[in-house]
Parts: C-alpha cells; structure tokens; sequence
C-alpha cells in the first residue's frame, strides 16, 4: 500500500459544521474546538457577513470545506467557474481540504439541489473517475468524496456501493469521507448491513468522519440533521474508529439547529467511542445558557409518513438569512 | 468517459443498462414533475426517455422491503420541493407571511415550474420571483382585486410584486459586493468642497451596495410593521439572526416610520395577512449595508431623485438642477431638504468617494 492514511492528511480531532446560527456565539466565546467545516457555496460568492465570519475563523482553527454542487456524478459538464471560485476560497482559509458528495445534483442545465444517486455500474464508475481526476487537476489537490444518503437503488446496479466507492477511490486516487449516519440510513432504506459497508471500505483513503441525526419514518430514514446522533450510529463509528485509527470527526447540525455548546457537546461524545475513558458528561442544563435551554429541547420522533410539500427538509439545504435593520 | 444517449429506451427488452444521461434525465423528469412520481413517470418528457409505465418503476428502481419503487422516488420528489419552497420562504418571509402559507407556497410551486434552478447556489434560485409575479399577474382590470378602485391605480399585484422586490434586494445586499473596511466619504470631506466652490461639479462615486428603489405601495414601511409582529416560530428561529433587529439603524432609517400598514390591525401576533394591505402610494427607498448589516433607508421623491443622478455618475449641480425641475417644492425647501439629505447620506456611508 502506497496511499498514506488519510492521504497524508492530518487527524484534526473533533469538528463542528459552522451554522449561521452559531456564528456571533463563535466569534464572542471563542469555543475550544478542534475545527469547522464550512459548506464551500455559503461563502464562494459571498461578499458580505458570511465571508467576513468565515476570515474570522479561519484565523484561529483549521478549516475544511464541504461542498454539495459538485455534481461529480452528472453527465452535464463540469462547471469550471464554480471550481474555480472554490480554488479561490481553499486558498484564501487554508482550507484543509475540500470534499463534496458521490452524487449528481441536476442535469440538462437544472439543479435540483438534491443529492441524487447513480446507478453502480462499470459506465457509471469510469464516467466519475474521469471527472474526479478533472477536477483533482484542476483543484492541484486531492478531492475527498462523501457518500450520499440515498433513497433508492437501481436495477441495473452491478455491484454495491462499497465496492463502487473502493473502486472510485482507487481508480481517481481520491479521498472519502466516510458519513457514518449516512452509511446506516442508506443501509435502513436499502436492507443492507451497515457493518458491511463500513467494513468493505478502503481505509487508509478515509480522511473524515462525518456524524448527524436522522429523521425515523417507520419505513425509512432521512437524513435531515435535526437530530442528536443516535446509538446505533456511535456503535458505527466505534467501528469506524478502530478501523481506521482514527480520522477528522466532524458532527453536523442543520434544522433545528440547538445553541453552540448543545452541538459541541455532541461531537465530544465520539470521545466515548474511542476507548477513551472520560468523565460523567456534563449535564445539559449546565452546558446550555438559561436563554438558550429551550431551543435544545429538540422532538426525538419524527412524523411517520412523507407528506407531500409538508416533509422535513432533507439536507442539504444551504441558504443564509440576511441580517436587517 | 461520457455515456451518451441512444434513444429511448423501451422497458423490459432494452432496459437493462441504460445509459447514465438517460437515467439522470429520466430520473429529475420524474422528481421534479409538479404532481408527483406517478404522474412524472407517465409525462412525455419521461416516457421519451425510458418507456416505463408506472407499475413498471420497479424495472429501473429497486424496491425496498417496506417501499415501493413509486414510493421511493416520491421521497426525493418531496424533498425537491420541501427543499426549495423552504428556500423561497426564507428569500420572502414577510410576503410569505403577508399572503400566508398556503398561498404564498402556491405562488412558489408554479414560480418553481416556470424558473427551476439553473445555478449552482440557491442564493439565486429567488431572482427571477418579482418578474414571475409580474408575468402572472391577472391581466383583466375586471378580475376581482385586480385593480385598485377606479382601475387607473396600482392593485395588490402590484402590492406582492414592490414586497418581492425589497425582499429580494435586501438579501442581494446583505451577500453583494460591500464596503465594509474601505475608506468612505464623510460629511466633513462635502463640506470642505463646498468651501472651495466645486461642489456642483463634484462626482460621487457610491458604494457597490447601494441599492436606490421605488415602488408603488408602501412596502417599506409594510415591512417594518410585519418584521415588528414577526411570531418566532420555531426554536431555531430563536438563533436565527434574521430574527433579532440589528442595533444602531443609520440616521433616516425607516423601520417603523409613517406605517399606514398597521392601522386598524389586530394585535396577535402570528396571523398571516393581519396587516391590511396598505392603500397605493410611492415610497422611494435606498438600501445600503453598513457593518455587513442591511439598512433601509426613506427617501423623499427630490432626494430620489438627486440620488438617482449621482449613482448614474451626474455632477452634483446637474444632480440637483435636473431633480428640482420636476419638484414643486420652494427653492428654499429643497435646499434644506439637500442639506440634511446629503449629511445623512455621508453619515450613512453612500459615497466611496468624490471626484471633480
């Protein structure tokens, strides 16, 4: 094996998603985390607060960007000017490394700002890796793929998505960042063995963890990172974990977004998963301001069925509130 | 590699392996179709692609133990639009709240089916919602509301279109090009060249985030008043820096003022079209971003349009000269009025700077 772990990358311990929600809570208490991750499109076009808060805290922690356009799976082209104003951001926050999903966004001109699955096939998988490597020359960097959720499979799949994904990775000499609560709600609508999944995976190419919550529909999941991680989940990642050696670790929270401490204490709870011994966690209404405490009161169920134009929205949904006096 | 398209595909002989751009084309026809899987399934632009009927699905998406194909895919058709309704909402929330939810999301289901995403951001995706309310506006004076009473008048279309439009605006500002850290003109720097004498040919150069608006209803003042009665709505919104109003306003801001929107209104807050619509009446707006925070800012029709010259690059005197033309006003009350305008103006930092 040649490939270094995590691609060379540095190990940057336990990460929070940066949410606008959070940014006057970061830049007023500078909170002891490990580093962010940002979504690249709130910020690549951003000539107001969002960049201005981003330069902020890229002063003072690592940051990585996370991107949801890519569209690295579409058969559309390749959209070189939103690559270009990524290259631009990585450069100018000493982005770590810059990661989007194994998906397809739109086709025909269209973007459905959905994360869309592809079928696993041989086409399907010369088709992405040609593109991954495109994009890797023209980013001068490593590209660092996420699996998606997804929702359905397709018929004339070949093989399954570990082996696409370990394939992939081989063959475009890319990164993965392996979304653990991804691989369970995949493997739930699926009838898979998330196990399996993360087991079958080239481990050394793992250069992140991603961690979130999921909306429970009875008859299948969505990941809609409203949600505290749940069990299965960590016992996921302990697996993850010890077969990787331990990689970046981020936890994301994008509706219902509770206060900072609520987030980071989260994240920490990896430390549990880790073999670490730790101390009895801190209780909630300690770590959470009194004005705040509310908000962290977030349902654990969610409504049993898919009502049209009534469903949580799934992420990814990026899209910043303006400030207005 | 790129797999290319070989015509349609008919299901089950030839189905086996279509294509990837086959798949994709077939697969956003279905989830994006307004009225749902089954329906997308059976559209032309769907069946030109992969022939399947809609008992068929199963054919090119797998079944899951507990869901069906159809079922399956009407996941992601939900999302697509939960997700860019959602999206729409935020870009317009006092419309959203002014028509209330039901409507407002109809308006933003058929805006979706004549303007669906072609960026690769959704800070986009609202652009084109004023001009789509305007291309459907309803066309007959006759139809019910549709003109003021007289029918000479601006009519709440015209209502929704302004609203659309300063909300729109105002998150192009708050994410635009600013001037936040550059050097700025100050009052100071106007009245040293007017104590040399060249001030009527001095050009004012604006910041990029300058915005001058006009619209034919009040909506400015609508906004303030429905901002005011906002309800929180979740316990999200209570982190959401949209909700809290920004102190320190710049001089001539304007929430709040000469509100005709909330007379006669009830006082629950919550309600979605409590406010009455407002009668028809110009209001001049500037917006500006002062401290990466958007700022409104009243105009009067002079101060307009002076401003409005001085943005197109007019000198000062011209600026002046060619507004008080079509101004009724006295000399000596426009003068005032151009005095406190220009103070405020500087004070509110429009100007980068100025030129001879």
């Amino acid at each position: 094996m040649t490939t270094p772990p995590r691609l060379g990358h540095a190990n940057l311990g336990l990460g929070v998603g940066l949410r606008a929600a959070h940014f006057d809570h970061i830049l007023r208490h500078q909170p002891a985390v490990d580093w962010f991750e940002v979504i690249s499109e709130n910020f690549v076009d951003s000539g107001g607060r969002p960049r201005h808060v981003l330069r902020q805290i890229a002063e003072r922690y690592p940051v990585v960007m996370h991107g949801v356009s890519l569209s690295i799976g579409s058969t559309d082209p390749l959209d070189f000017s939103y690559l270009g104003k990524l290259k631009a951001l990585a450069r100018e926050v000493d982005a770590r490394w810059i990661s989007d999903h194994l998906c397809w966004t739109g086709v025909l001109g269209s973007n459905t700002h959905d994360l869309l699955p592809v079928p696993f096939t041989e086409a399907t998988l010369a088709h992405v890796a040609a593109r991954v490597r495109t994009v890797q020359d023209f980013l001068e960097r490593p590209l660092v793929l996420e699996n998606p959720s997804s929702y359905v499979t397709f018929a004339h799949s070949t093989m399954s998505e570990w082996e696409f994904i370990s394939r992939l990775a081989e063959a475009a000499d890319c990164g993965l960042l392996l979304d653990v609560n991804n691989v369970y709600v995949s493997s739930f609508n699926h009838d898979l063995d998330p196990d399996e999944f993360i087991r079958s995976l080239p481990h050394h190419r793992i250069v992140q963890f991603h961690l979130a919550g999921h909306a429970d529909y009875v008859t299948h999941l969505i990941d809609t990172h409203d949600h505290h991680v749940v069990d299965p989940v960590w016992e996921l990642y302990r697996t993850a974990h010890r077969l990787t050696g331990g990689v970046s670790t981020l936890l994301e929270w994008d509706a219902r977004i509770p206060p900072f401490p609520v987030v980071h204490a989260e994240v920490l709870k990896a430390k549990r998963f880790m073999g670490e011994r730790l101390p009895a966690p801190t209780p909630l209404s300690a770590a959470v301001p009194a004005a705040a405490a509310p908000a962290a009161a977030v349902p654990a169920a969610a409504a049993p069925a898919t009502p049209r134009m009534a469903a949580q929205v799934p992420h990814p949904l990026h899209h910043l509130l303006p400030e207005v006096a | 590699m790129t797999p290319t398209s070989r015509g349609p595909a008919r299901a089950p002989a030839s189905l086996p392996r279509p294509p990837l751009d086959v798949v994709q084309q077939w697969f956003q026809a279905v989830v994006t179709h307004p009225a749902g899987v089954a329906a997308g399934a059976a559209s032309p632009a769907a069946q030109r692609l992969v022939r399947l009927d809609r008992g068929a699905l199963e054919q090119l998406v797998r079944r899951s133990r507990r869901l069906t194909a159809e079922q399956r895919l009407e996941i992601y058709a939900n999302a697509y639009y939960a997700r860019l309704l959602e999206c729409l909402r935020e870009t317009f929330p006092v419309l959203a709240q002014a028509l209330g939810a039901e409507v407002f999301d109809s308006f933003a289901f058929d805006y979706l089916q004549r303007y669906p995403s072609r960026s690769y951001t959704l800070y986009r995706l609202a652009e084109s919602f004023p001009r789509f309310l305007d291309e459907t506006r309803p066309d007959q004076p006759t139809a019910a509301g549709a003109r003021a009473p007289g029918g000479a008048g601006p009519g709440w279309p015209d209502f929704l279109i302004d609203l659309a439009t300063l909300e729109l605006a105002i998150a192009e500002v708050f994410d635009g090009p600013g001037a936040e850290g550059e050097p700025l003109l100050a009052p100071a720097d106007l009245l040293a060249r007017q104590a040399a004498g060249d001030f009527a040919a001095t050009r004012l150069a604006p910041v990029p985030c300058l915005r001058l608006l006009r619209f034919r209803y009040p909506v400015n003042a609508f906004y303030s008043a429905m901002r005011a009665r906002r309800p929180v709505e979740s316990p999200a919104d209570l982190d959401s820096p949209a909700t809290s109003e920004a102190a320190g306003a710049g001089a001539g801001a304007s929430a709040g003022n000469g509100a005709s929107a909330g007379a006669g209104a009830a006082a629950s807050a919550g309600a979605a079209a409590d406010l009455p619509l407002p009668d028809p009446g110009a209001e001049h707006i500037a917006l500006s971003r002062t401290d990466y925070v958007v700022r409104r800012y009243t105009l009067t029709p002079f101060e307009s349009a002076v401003l409005a010259a001085l943005v197109a690059g007019a000198p000062v005197g011209d600026a002046i000269a060619g507004a008080a033309e079509s101004s009724h006003l006295p000399d000596d009350e426009l003068a005032a009025q151009l005095d406190a305008a220009f103070r405020r103006w500087t004070a509110a930092g429009f100007f980068r700077a100025a030129t001879s």
